[in-house]
C-alpha cells in the first residue's frame, strides 16, 4: 500500500501478504471441496463470498485502526445498540399495556438518524478516553462494548423488540438485487470494502493513518494531526457499526439485545488473517476481505462437515492459529 | 594475592564499528581506591569505552586488565560478577520496590524458586544508612528523588563488593545541594575499596573530585595526570580540543538581513529566560554538552513541548501546536533520525513528502505520478547514495538518512530551519555534503538554528553563536577570525 514497494516492479510487503492469505484461502477452499460435498457449487461460493457481509464490514474501521496501533473491541456492541434503539425509536408510540411494544414512534428515517447519531456517539466517548484520556484502546473498547450492550439490553428488558414496527423497517434488509440472489446490504458491503481500499491506497487521510501506525513520535513532528486523525477513525468505526446494526435489525425486523455478540472478535480475527499487524503500521483493507473470506470457508466447511458446535469453534481456533503463523513465516522470510 | 596497585590497565584497547574507528589504541591505568575522571568531547570515545567495561560491547582489540587478571567481560552480568557495576544517567532502580528489594534485587536467596530473608540484607542497609540515613528501607523507591535513587544504586554496588564503579554524567539531573551530598559519598568510597570511574563534563567537579583524569579526543587517549599536577581548566580544554583542524568560517558575503524570529524570555522545566533573535540568512548555533538545553529549546518552538514567553515570528505570534508550526514556515530536523525524524519501515518516496502532503495530492487524492517525481529530485537535489527510491528508509546509511530527513524538511518549504545535531553519527563525507546544504539554504535567505554539541561543527557553521549551559545562554559570540574557540568549550562546560 503505502511505500513499501513500486507498483511496477517490486510486490509491496501488503500486496505480497493479501496475496499469500489469497493463496491459503485457494488451499483451503480446495480442501474443503474435497470433504464436503457440493462446496464448490457456485451457489455456494456465492453463499461464503456474501455470508460474513456484516462482520467485513465492522472489519474497515477494525482495520484502520489496527493499522495506527490501537483496537476497537466496541463494534459488536454497538451493533447491538444500533438495532435496538433503531427498533425502539419507530416502534408505535404507546399503544400497548405491554413495554416491549412501545416506543418513540418516529419516522423511519428519524429512527435510523438517531441510531446512527448513537453509533458515532459510542465512536466519540471511545475517542475520549482513547485521544484525550490516553487511556489504553483495549481496556476502552471493551468498556464500550459492555456499556452500549448493557444499554440495547435496559432498552429491551434483555429481550428484543420485534412489536408494532413499521412495514418500512424490514425493506431495505431484505431486499434482493434485481436478477441476483444477493441482498441490498452486501451491494453496501462491497461498496464500503471499495471506497475504503481507494482511502487506504491513494488518499492522504490513508497515508496519515499508516504514518501513525508506522511511528507516531515521527508522525507528530511531521505535522500529522494525530489526535484530530485517531478521533475521526474512532468515529468512522461506530459509524461502520451502526449501518451494520440497521441492517441487521432491518433483515431480522427486530431490535436484539444479543445481536452481534463476538463480532468484535471476529472483526479483529479476520484483519489479522488478512496481515494486519497487530503492532500496527502495516495492512489492508483488502487482506480483510480475503481473511473473512478464510473465515467463511472454514466455518461452512465446519458446518458441512456435520462437527459438532463446539468441534466446529476448535476448528475454527486451530485453523485460525495456523493461519497466522503461516503468514507471519512467509514475512519473516521475505523480509530476510 | 597481594591486590595491584592499579585496579584497572587498559592495553591498547580499541574499537571498531565497520569503517568507524571509535576507540583507538586506547591505553592508562587507574590506581584502585581513588577517583578516576574520565572527560571528552561528545564523540571522543567515552562512552564506547564504558560500554566495553560493563561488557555491553566487545572489543575488536587489546587488553583490559582487572585487578592484574585478564578481564573480558561476555555481558553486562558477566562484568558485574566481575565486581564492574554502573551508575547510570537511566537508573536502575525499580520503582514499585521497596529500598530493601532493590539493594538484593537479582541476588536474593532462594530456596525452590521462593525467597528467604538472609543475612545479607542486614548488611546491605548498613551500607546504606552508612552512606544516608535519611533513607528508610522500607521505602518505595518510587517515592524516592533522583539522587536518592542514585545513592541506592551506589548501595547496591558497594554491597556487591564492586571494585570499580563507573559514574556516567551523574549530576546532570540533580540538585546543588544533591551534588555536595554525592559528592561527599564518592570520596567516601575510597575507603571502602571502591574505585570510582567518573565521566563529567562538568570540570569543575574534576578539580573538586578527582585524584586523576583521563582526556580522550577522536577515540584516543591524550593524557592522564593526577589532578593535583593539571594547572586548571585551560590546559584540560586544551587537551580536549587539541588541534582540531577548524575549516576556516566562511565570512558571509552579505550581512544577513531583518530580524524574523524574535524570542524574548522563553521558559519551561528545563529553560531559563532565553532570548534572542534571528535574522534572515542567518546560521545561529545553540552550543552546549549534555543536559544544557539544547533539544529543549528546538523541541519548545517547534511547540513539541509547552513553554512561556513570547516568541514571534515575521511579526506574528508563533503557534504553539507543531502543525501550525510548520504551516507558519518552521521546520525541526530532530535529534533521534530513526525514532523520530524518519519512518524507518516506509521507502524514501513514502518519506519524503510527509510533511507537506498538499504538494503531491489533489483534493485529498495522492497523484503517484507526482510522488514519485518528488522523490527522485529530492535524491538528486541532496545526492543520497541510493539505487531507487524504493528503498527502505531503515536500509539506508545514517548519512543518508539524515539527508532524507532534511528532504523532508525542505519539501515543507519553510523559512526558518531548527536542527538537532544534524551530523550526529555521520560520516565525514556525508557531514562535509550536509554542510553544503545547509549553507545553500543560508545563501536562499531561509534562517538555521544548528544545535549542537559538536565543537568543530558550530565552529565551522554559525554566524552567530551562543552559548548554553542548564538552561541559560551564557554568552553570545559572533563568528569570525578572531574566534577563541577554547572559550566555547570553557563557558559549555561551566566556566566564567
Amino acid at each position: 500500500m503505502v511505500p513499501g514497494g513500486s507498483f511496477t516492479s517490486k510486490l509491496s510487503n501488503e500486496s505480497f501478504l493479501s496475496l499469500f492469505m489469497a493463496g491459503v484461502l485457494l488451499l483451503l477452499f480446495a480442501a474443503a471441496c474435497v470433504f464436503v460435498p457440493n462446496f464448490y457449487l457456485p451457489r455456494n461460493v456465492i453463499n461464503l463470498l456474501t455470508n460474513y457481509w456484516y462482520v467485513i464490514i465492522l472489519g474497515i474501521g477494525v482495520t484502520f485502526l489496527l493499522v495506527t496501533g490501537h483496537f476497537d473491541m466496541s463494534v459488536g456492541g454497538n451493533v447491538a445498540l444500533t438495532g435496538v434503539v433503531c427498533a425502539w425509536a419507530c416502534q408505535a408510540a404507546g399503544t400497548s399495556p405491554n413495554e416491549l411494544a412501545n416506543g418513540l414512534g418516529l419516522p423511519y428515517g428519524a429512527a435510523v438518524t438517531l441510531a446512527l447519531l448513537c453509533a458515532t456517539g459510542v465512536g466519540a466517548v471511545n475517542a475520549f478516553f482513547i485521544v484525550r484520556l490516553r487511556v489504553p484502546s483495549i481496556i476502552v473498547t471493551l468498556g464500550t462494548m459492555m456499556l452500549s450492550r448493557g444499554l440495547a439490553q435496559v432498552i429491551t428488558r434483555g429481550a428484543q423488540r420485534n412489536t408494532s414496527l413499521p412495514d418500512v423497517f424490514g425493506v431495505v434488509g431484505n431486499t434482493f438485487l434485481p436478477g441476483t440472489p444477493l441482498k441490498v446490504a452486501v451491494l453496501i458491503m462491497v461498496v464500503l470494502v471499495a471506497a475504503a481500499f481507494a482511502l487506504e491506497r491513494s488518499t492522504v487521510v490513508g497515508r496519515y493513518t499508516y504514518l501513525i501506525g508506522a511511528n507516531v513520535e515521527a508522525a507528530r513532528l511531521s505535522g500529522v494531526k494525530v489526535n484530530r486523525h485517531l478521533t475521526a477513525l474512532y468515529l468512522l468505526s461506530g459509524v461502520l457499526a451502526g449501518v451494520a446494526g440497521i441492517l441487521l435489525a432491518s433483515e431480522f425486523k427486530a431490535g436484539v439485545s444479543s445481536r452481534a455478540t463476538g463480532y468484535e472478535f471476529d472483526a479483529l480475527v479476520i484483519a489479522l488473517l488478512g496481515g494486519v499487524s497487530i503492532s500496527g503500521g502495516f495492512g489492508s483493507v483488502l487482506g480483510m476481505f480475503v481473511g473473512a473470506i478464510i473465515l467463511s470457508v472454514v466455518t461452512s466447511a465446519a458446518t458441512g462437515l456435520l462437527l459438532s458446535p463446539d468441534w466446529q469453534f476448535t476448528l475454527k481456533g486451530v485453523v485460525t492459529f495456523l493461519a497466522i503463523l503461516a503468514q507471519r513465516f512467509a514475512l519473516d522470510r521475505r523480509k530476510g | 594475592m597481594e591486590p595491584t596497585a592499579n585496579v584497572l590497565e587498559l592495553r591498547g584497547l580499541t574499537k571498531d564499528f565497520l569503517s568507524v574507528r571509535a576507540v583507538n589504541e586506547v591505553s592508562f591505568d587507574v590506581r584502585r581506591n581513588t577517583v578516576h575522571c574520565l572527560v571528552g568531547e561528545n564523540g571522543a570515545g567515552k562512552s564506547t569505552l564504558i560500554k566495553i567495561l560493563t561488557g555491553a560491547l566487545p572489543r575488536t582489540s587489546g587488553r583490559i586488565l582487572l585487578d592484574g587478571r585478564e578481564y573480558a567481560p561476555r555481558n553486562t552480568r558477566d562484568a558485574k560478577a566481575h565486581g564492574v557495576s554502573t551508575l547510570f544517567q537511566e537508573l536502575n532502580v525499580v520503582d514499585q520496590l521497596t529500598v530493601a528489594e532493590n539493594l538484593t534485587l537479582g541476588t536474593e536467596d532462594t530456596s525452590f524458586g521462593f525467597l528467604r530473608k538472609s543475612r545479607r540484607i542486614d548488611r546491605v542497609i548498613e551500607i546504606l544508612h552508612s552512606l544516608e540515613p535519611s533513607i528508610a528501607p522500607r521505602q518505595r523507591v518510587s517515592t524516592l528523588s533522583v539522587a536518592q535513587k542514585q545513592i541506592v544504586e551506589i548501595a547496591k554496588a558497594v554491597a556487591a563488593e564492586a571494585d570499580v564503579l563507573i559514574m556516567d554524567e551523574p549530576t546532570a539531573a540533580i540538585s546543588e545541594g544533591e551534588i555536595e551530598r554525592l559528592f561527599r559519598i564518592v570520596k567516601g568510597l575510597r575507603s571502602q575499596n571502591v574505585t570510582v570511574i567518573y565521566i563529567s563534563h562538568r570540570l569543575d567537579e574534576i578539580f573538586e573530585l578527582g585524584d586523576s583524569v583521563t582526556v580522550m579526543r577522536d577515540g584516543r587517549h591524550i593524557a592522564t595526570k593526577p589532578v593535583a599536577e593539571v594547572s586548571g581548566r585551560s590546559e584540560l580544554i586544551q587537551l580536549m580540543i587539541g588541534k582540531t583542524v577548524f575549516e576556516a568560517y566562511r565570512q558571509r558575503s552579505e550581512p544577513p538581513g531583518e530580524v524574523v524570529l524574535s524570542v524574548k524570555g522563553l521558559c519551561n522545566r528545563k529553560l531559563r529566560e532565553l532570548s534572542f533573535d534571528v535574522r534572515r540568512g542567518e546560521i545561529v548555533g545553540f552550543y552546549g554538552l549534555v543536559g544544557a538545553g539544547k533539544t529543549e529549546l528546538a523541541r519548545a518552538l517547534y511547540g513539541a513541548d509547552p513553554y512561556r514567553g513570547e516568541v514571534a515570528f515575521h511579526g506574528r505570534r508563533l503557534p504553539t501546536r507543531t502543525d501550525e508550526v510548520i504551516e507558519a514556515g518552521i521546520v525541526l530536523v530532530p535529534e533521534e533520525r530513526r525514532s523520530q525524524g524518519l519512518f524507518t519501515i516506509l521507502t524514501i518516496r513514502g518519506n519524503v513528502p510527509v510533511m507537506n502532503m498538499g504538494r503531491v495530492s489533489h483534493h485529498g487524492i495522492i497523484d503517484g505520478t507526482l510522488e514519485r517525481r518528488v522523490a527522485r529530485d529530492a535524491v538528486a537535489e541532496l545526492r543520497i547514495a541510493t539505487s531507487s527510491t524504493e528503498k527502505e528508509a531503515a536500509k539506508l546509511s545514517g548519512g543518508n538518512q539524515q539527508k532524507v530527513v532534511f528532504s523532508k524538511c525542505l519539501f515543507a518549504d519553510a523559512d526558518l530551519l531548527l536542527l538537532d545535531e544534524p551530523t550526529r553519527g555521520i560520516d565525514v563525507g556525508a557531514k562535509s555534503e550536509i554542510y553544503d546544504i545547509i549553507r545553500r539554504l543560508s545563501r536562499e535567505g531561509k534562517s538555521i538554528l544548528v544545535f549542537s554539541s559538536e565543537l568543530p561543527e558550530i565552529v565551522n557553521l554559525c554566524d552567530t553563536i551562543h552559548l548554553l549551559y542548564e538552561g541559560r545562554i551564557r554568552e553570545t559570540l559572533q563568528n569570525g577570525p578572531e574566534l577563541d574557540s577554547h572559550r566555547l568549550l570553557h563557558v559549555a562546560t561551566g566556566g566564567v
